[in-house]
């Protein structure tokens, strides 16, 4: 019989498959988060819902390992108990057509482990993704994607810009409650540090609201996650959370930086005076002026996306 | 063997591959039509791999420069575009076209002229599609095509409007092959064929074809919109004045339910290759029904899962995320199901077989990725991350192509009369769920430590240095997927012309299929078929219309 010698490979590679499978999770959690490609688990934010992501992870992990078990060892039950070759010569399977009991034992099961999972994600859902709104934070930075980099404004009026392979952090303290707006001036652009919390897309048209909390100093990297373009891939971005100390110097050597710059700031439109045309848009981003309304609400008209909006605030 | 129900087949028909082509472009026949259609999909697998290779070569170290980043960009939404639309889709389609008139004793589909017209739009299609290479530049927003990077004002180029026109057209020919269908199954059963005896494959076919009738005109829709917006100066989605989320819910009002038109057929072919191998009848026969309208229903009220990023209110995120969980439910039916026909039998672990099992071990895993992902605040962290690749992969191949295979091997015997090369079948499994996983499993991990998808290259140089060798593994798995396919190929082409002549029911079938010759002639059944059972080879055996299943020549033998 050709049983035989495929069974023996069934038996050899699906372990071997599991065994992979294991070697590497071992392997990522010896490389303790360090960039081995391995990490079989969500990272552990390093803030509150960055973190109860991470919590929300591992317990939708318990149902769901224990199903993955459950069902591929039925699997490997069937494959080697029932094979014909194993089976009597004049064995006749049962002829069973269904068994009501049964089926309404696996509709009712995983209905009840969803309705947990459901619940638990609800509840991270309602305290986590409203916080942003309602809040008042303790930093509003207002944050513009655009192809391909991002600019940064701080409430203080100045604004960081980012752009390439090797990008400028955005810089924040820890401990405060950190409220970014995200707001897009071309494509739809999405900001993601993996090692904060979750991510959200800067949609051109509206503000989407995400936050931070960051417990220690430190330095992530993340990226756009949306595809935006050719320079997609050089989005890059870089989160530094600094101690109050450190962040009051950055706060100070950006504002003189921009006072040095003379009154055309990098981050603003040349003034009104200078505009070559009536029709040039008021490019600044509306985070320029510290005291505009920091609701979530869509932004005001006229946000051109002329190339001169894009070249003052890159350059 | 001579066939008790079939005479000798008109000479004409007796070999179906080598026929003039003049037939080929003019035949109305569900089962030339049904071969090409399945020969397109096949073609098209493969040119969507070989982009698919090229990608991960592009990927397999940091920093690689292979090709140049706007390429990589019309690579990436080629092979999504090619992958999901012109090849699983049209695969099944094929298949459904060739097996769905013989499954229930009809002599041809409803409209042979709408298949025939459905059929041909599709080479168009891709055509089309492909045109985009030659006329400066592909499509290169992905298979998705968001605005505003789709909008004329990002993307000026013509391979936009290829792209929707294209899949315009894929969708007139999806609602054409969607009617038939129905009007078929509805109208043209043999006499005896109840619903409730309709083989599970065809209620497969059923609810695809009512999934892709709701879902097809939405697409087509938005992407009509989104013409107007390149071509007439709407700003349907446009940001100056637009919304470009709506865009994103038409475009997943059809693309989520399109993954369920991708894999209910792969699921039908399941139920009807299980209970041929275990010798069972399939377990739960009404619940397997119901979980398929469960399915239909559910994903159809889940499409913006797929924007949990987009800024919803959490409540319309609450009732996407735990309709999604519930998907699980009636998935989980029919995995249990599964499990429960095979349960007990006696299973002959032929190359089909092993497909459906290979099916069973890595869909499962998709599945449950699944329920992570629709999880609102976990997939904040997952979406559009590797992690999503894997996931998607796991139940588009790990589903669909796992069943396709199956199907493909479980039914060449009917196609073209003859027994694929049994070891070159084993060789191809094999290799293919090898590489599969090899390729695909730690792309979760990947996902999970922050590798966004649709990069055309990691920088490395802060943390994700260990990712080269994680890519580089992922690459070379990836080629033994490609020589598996190609095992895989060479088998049918050299099967089709001297594989061993395969009798009329070389497995011991259950359904009518085999109750006709291989290949069927060119009406399908010299007599219409009787049916009393959802298993009418069985009565026939039982009535000796049939050689009982004991003097079999079964395929095992025929390697």
């Amino acid at each position: 019989m050709r049983g035989q010698p495929w069974l023996r490979r069934a038996l050899i590679s699906l372990p071997l498959v599991a065994l992979l499978g294991m070697t590497l999770a071992t392997a990522a959690s010896a490389a303790e988060g360090g960039g081995s490609g391995l990490s079989p688990i969500v990272p552990k934010g390093n803030s509150p819902n960055g973190r109860h992501i991470y919590d929300l992870y591992l317990g939708i992990s318990i149902p769901a390992i224990l199903i993955f078990l459950l069902v591929e060892g039925l699997l490997l039950t069937v494959i080697i108990r029932f094979r014909r070759s194993r089976q009597p010569k004049d064995y006749q399977p049962p002829q069973w057509h269904g068994h009501r009991l049964l089926e309404i034992g696996w509709t009712a099961g995983p209905l009840l482990i969803v309705f947990f999972i459901g619940l638990f994600s609800f509840i991270t859902l309602q305290r986590d993704y409203t916080a942003a709104a309602s809040d008042n934070p303790d930093v509003d930075i207002h944050v513009v994607g655009h192809q391909y980099g991002w600019d940064y404004t701080y409430p203080e009026g100045f604004t960081v810009s980012s752009e390439g392979l090797q990008p400028t952090p955005l810089v924040i303290p820890t401990g405060k409650l950190v409220r970014l707006r995200l707001d897009s001036k071309d494509v739809i652009h999405g900001f993601w540090v993996p090692d904060l919390a979750g991510k959200a897309d800067l949609v051109p048209g509206y503000q989407n609201l995400m936050w931070f909390k960051v417990d220690r100093p430190g330095e992530w990297r993340g990226e756009c996650t949306e595809l935006c373009g050719q320079g997609h891939y050089t989005m890059q971005i870089r989160v530094k959370a600094v101690s109050d100390a450190d962040y009051e110097a950055f706060k100070r050597t950006s504002l003189e930086a921009k006072a040095k710059a003379g009154a055309p700031s990098p981050s603003t439109a040349p003034s009104p005076s200078a505009a070559p045309s009536p029709s040039a848009a008021p490019s600044g981003s509306p985070g320029a002026s510290p005291g505009a309304g920091a609701s979530p609400s869509p932004r005001p008209s006229g946000t051109g996306y002329s190339p001169t909006g894009q070249g003052a605030s890159s350059s | 063997m001579a066939s008790v129900l079939a005479p000798p087949r008109p000479k004409s028909y007796d070999d179906t591959f080598f026929k003039p082509i003049s037939l080929w472009l003019t035949t109305t026949d569900h089962k030339l039509i049904g071969i090409m259609y399945m020969t397109t999909g096949m073609l098209a697998f493969v040119l969507g791999g070989i982009l698919a290779l090229v990608m991960r070569i592009q990927l397999a170290q940091p920093n690689l420069k292979v090709i140049d980043a706007e390429t990589y960009n019309q690579l990436l939404s080629a092979h999504g575009t090619t992958m999901i639309f012109f090849f699983v889709t049209i695969f099944m389609t094929g298949v459904a076209n060739y097996m769905v008139p013989i499954l229930i004793g009809a002599r041809d589909m409803a409209f042979p002229r709408v298949n025939l017209l459905g059929f041909w739009l599709i080479p168009m299609s891709i055509a089309i599609y492909y045109a985009g290479f030659f006329t400066g530049g592909a499509m290169d927003a992905g298979w998705t095509g968001y605005p505003p990077l789709s909008t004329k004002q990002f993307n000026p180029g013509l391979g936009v409007d290829l792209w929707a026109f294209s899949l315009i057209l894929w969708c007139v020919s999806g609602i054409m092959a969607s009617v038939n269908f129905l009007t078929t199954i509805v109208a043209l059963r043999a006499p005896g064929m109840k619903f409730s005896r309709l083989p599970l494959f065809v209620w497969a076919q059923i609810s695809t074809s009512i999934l892709l009738l709701a879902v097809g005109a939405p697409l087509a829709a938005a992407l009509f919109l989104l013409e107007l917006d390149r071509q007439a100066g709407t700003t349907f989605f446009a940001s100056n004045g637009g919304r470009p989320v709506l865009f994103q819910h038409l475009f997943w009002f059809f693309g989520h339910p399109e993954v369920y038109i991708l894999i209910l057929p792969g699921f039908g072919m399941v139920s009807e290759i299980v209970p041929v191998f275990a010798r069972k009848p399939i377990f739960g026969y009404t619940s397997m029904v119901a979980a398929l309208f469960g399915i239909v229903f559910l994903s159809m009220a889940v499409w913006a899962h797929h924007m949990f990023t987009v800024g919803m209110n959490i409540y319309v995120e609450t009732w996407f995320m735990v309709m999604t969980m519930l998907i699980a439910v009636p998935t989980g039916i029919k995995f249990f199901n599964w499990i429960a026909t095979a349960w007990g039998g006696s299973i002959d672990f032929q190359v089909p077989m092993k497909y459906v099992f290979g099916f069973m071990a890595t869909f499962l895993i998709g599945g449950i990725t699944g329920v992570y992902l629709s999880s609102v605040p976990v997939d904040t962290q997952l979406h559009q991350s590797y992690y999503v690749v894997a996931h998607f992969h796991y139940v588009m191949v790990g589903g669909s192509v796992f069943t396709l295979l199956a199907g493909t091997q479980y039914w060449f015997p009917k196609i073209t009369g003859r027994m694929l090369n049994k070891t070159l079948g084993e060789w191809s499994f094999w290799l293919f769920f090898v590489g599969f996983n090899g390729t695909f499993l730690v792309m979760h991990t990947l996902g999970l430590e922050g590798m966004a998808r649709r990069i055309y290259s990691y920088p490395g140089g802060f943390g994700e240095e260990g990712w080269g060798a994680t890519n580089m593994f992922i690459t070379v798995f990836s080629f033994v997927i490609a020589a598996s396919v190609l095992v895989f190929i060479y088998n049918l082409v050299v099967s089709w012309k001297h594989g061993p002549p395969a009798g009329d029911d070389p497995w011991g079938g259950n359904t009518l299929e085999w109750a006709t010759t291989s290949p069927p002639p060119p009406y399908n059944f010299d007599k219409v078929p009787v049916v009393r059972s959802n298993m009418p080879l069985r009565d026939m055996r039982a009535d000796g219309l049939r050689p009982p299943l004991e003097h079999q020549a079964l395929a095992s033998h025929n390697s």
